[in-house]
């Protein structure tokens, strides 16, 4: 076992009948870390965090919160963690202060603390004022605030992230965000699964990357951006534009592909300045007139899509599910 | 230590036991079954018949124990399991068995609340008399455990709503109004029918109120109170067991 980890998890795996949707996974989390799970709908995230904090029993292998194996010594590996699931599962009948008292009560938390706690929490979320009310009369950025504010009564040291931002507006996002961030900064450890790019790549001090239940990889998300050779590229537009220009570009030397990306192209290269040199000639020589020009290493969502398998049709526009955008290097706009 | 962690445990389940007694027991499928169900059911068997209130009022009594404790798990559970509120108990630092028990504490209150009802009414209305009150106590208290286990254990049905789990627990209540001698004496059953009224316990239940407000009992106290404690530890098991398989599921 590893001294500094606070999660590890060693061959994990569940079945569900002959389907196997965690397969075999093992991986280590250091304490004080944010760990992204990135992958598509499907790869096995959810599974693997409801094993993880003993919510269902694995299919086979095991795993450890702070030493305490999951199965074996449950009560001692849950007093540690709280949990945010992708659906925000409060009782939607009890007011905010309910629902904190409740979970307070749950980990057996005195009631002087609890209230002090909860007290605590929903300041911290901007939600006191409105303790009373019931949660049916929340929005959902608000529910989502109780939440993970429930998952923190315990003061727990882990912290369980499922999605935590899928489905809200954009200021309840960066609310969150931040919250997170500043929880990490206090030193809270945070698991958070994801399938948004800009998400993992902004927060995560590491990324595990699963797929069809198996890892795919697993590192800092700068050292998966270097790991994948040939994918970059550069990013370009013109004042205006015709159908036959996306087959002239093809045929420019040195790029591998082209997507276009609303009124954009994106031209795939292993070396950009030939690109850029080609483009330039192209550009005069159609007398037509370049308005951005942008070389782009290779974003996580490149990395993801390269060893996830994902592919849309070429030219397509955006990925299907995927957000994110690619590193700027360079350019003009 | 031991003590320590065992009184935190109960501290929980009573925790959850309060929470489901504020969000569940207004809601309509707890009012329908728990209520209504066993009084609709006791009036269209009792009007009409030459039948002395006071004779009929154990039979109500048993019949709102009976329905009204085994109707809270079937109504939380799958709402909490569909909202994945269950989920919150799953990874909190309590045992399974703490879980449960909050939830059969909440059936347990629904069912001796409600059943006292009848009594009171029994009492101050139709001349019923309490002549044994720890057989009353007991068959109200005791059953009331017992089928808010039996309650539990259904509610670990898959399933994501309380319909899902409260027809097929109607599958066996109803059929087990018939031959608890409920309606018909155990003794004036056959010989077929007393032997399956023993193993039932709602004939234990009965037995019990029966004896508690001075009526007749066929098997004695003692076995009856044998019964209902062996029912409520065998459904606590099996629920148990069955919240175990669905998490190996899940």
């Amino acid at each position: 076992m590893c001294a500094e980890c606070v999660i590890e998890a060693s061959n994990l795996t569940k079945y569900y009948g002959k389907f196997c949707a965690v397969d075999h996974i093992s991986f280590k989390v250091e304490d004080g870390e944010i760990f992204g799970f990135l992958g598509p709908n499907g790869a096995g995230k959810t599974t693997t965090v409801r094993m993880l904090t003993g919510i269902s029993l694995p299919s086979d292998g095991w795993a450890t919160i702070k030493g305490h194996d999951i199965q074996k010594q449950s009560v001692e590996a849950k007093e540690v963690m709280g949990i945010v699931p992708d659906i925000s599962n409060v009782y939607t009948e009890l007011s905010a202060w309910d629902n904190l008292t409740f979970t307070g009560q749950l980990y057996g938390v005195s009631k002087a603390d609890r209230e002090r706690r909860a007290r605590e929490l929903l300041e911290m979320f901007n939600l006191y004022d409105r303790r009373h009310e019931k949660l049916e009369d929340y929005s959902r950025g608000m529910k989502r605030r109780v939440c993970i504010a429930m998952a923190l009564v315990n003061r727990s040291s882990i912290l369980f992230l499922d999605e935590p931002t899928a489905g809200l507006d954009v200021q309840s996002v960066i609310t969150i965000r931040e919250l997170i961030g500043k929880l990490n900064r206090d030193g809270l450890t945070v698991f958070l699964t994801t399938h948004n790019m800009e998400e993992a790549s902004q927060m995560c001090d590491r990324i595990a990357i699963i797929n069809h239940g198996r890892i795919a990889a697993i590192d800092t998300p700068e050292r998966l951006k270097r790991t994948t050779k040939g994918l970059q590229s550069v990013e370009i537009a013109f004042e205006t534009m015709n159908r036959s220009i996306s087959e002239d570009l093809k045929a420019l030397s040195s790029v591998t592909e082209v997507r276009k990306q609303g009124d954009k192209f994106k031209l795939y290269t292993d070396n950009p300045p030939s690109v850029l040199a080609a483009v330039w000639d192209y550009a005069k020589a159609k007398g037509l007139k370049l308005i951005t020009v942008n070389t782009v290493g290779p974003s996580l969502e490149d990395v993801f899509v390269k060893l996830t398998g994902i592919r849309e049709e070429p030219e397509s526009g955006a990925r299907k599910g995927l957000r994110g955008r690619g590193r700027r290097t360079g350019g003009m706009q | 230590m031991r003590r320590k962690q065992i009184v935190r445990e109960l501290k929980v389940a009573w925790a959850i036991a309060t929470k489901d007694m504020k969000i569940y027991y207004l809601k309509t499928p707890s009012l329908m079954f728990g209520i209504l169900f066993p009084f609709a059911m006791f009036l269209s068997f009792v009007v009409g018949r030459d039948m002395p209130i006071s004779r009929a009022i154990p039979v109500l009594v048993a019949q709102t124990v009976f329905f009204a404790a085994s109707s809270i798990g079937p109504v939380s559970i799958p709402i909490e399991r569909r909202l994945q509120t269950f989920d919150r108990f799953l990874s909190a630092p309590v045992s399974l068995l703490t879980v449960l028990l909050g939830k059969t504490i909440a059936g347990f209150v629904y069912g001796v609340g409600i059943s006292f009802i009848p009594v009171a009414i029994g009492l101050a209305i139709f001349g019923s008399q309490i002549t044994d009150l720890v057989a009353l106590t007991m068959g109200m208290g005791l059953s009331a455990f017992g089928f808010a286990a039996m309650g539990i254990m259904f509610a670990s049905l898959p399933g994501q709503g309380p319909g899902q789990v409260l027809m097929p627990l109607n599958f066996v209540r109803i059929p087990l109004l018939f031959i608890s001698g409920v309606y018909v004496a155990v003794k004036d059953l056959p010989s077929w029918g007393q032997v399956a009224s023993a193993a039932s316990p709602l004939t234990h239940t009965i037995e019990l109120i029966r004896l508690g407000l001075g009526g007749e009992n066929f098997f004695g106290p003692a076995i009856n109170m044998a019964v209902l404690t062996f029912y409520l530890i065998a459904f606590l098991i099996a629920g148990m067991r069955f919240h175990i398989i669905n998490q190996k599921r899940d």
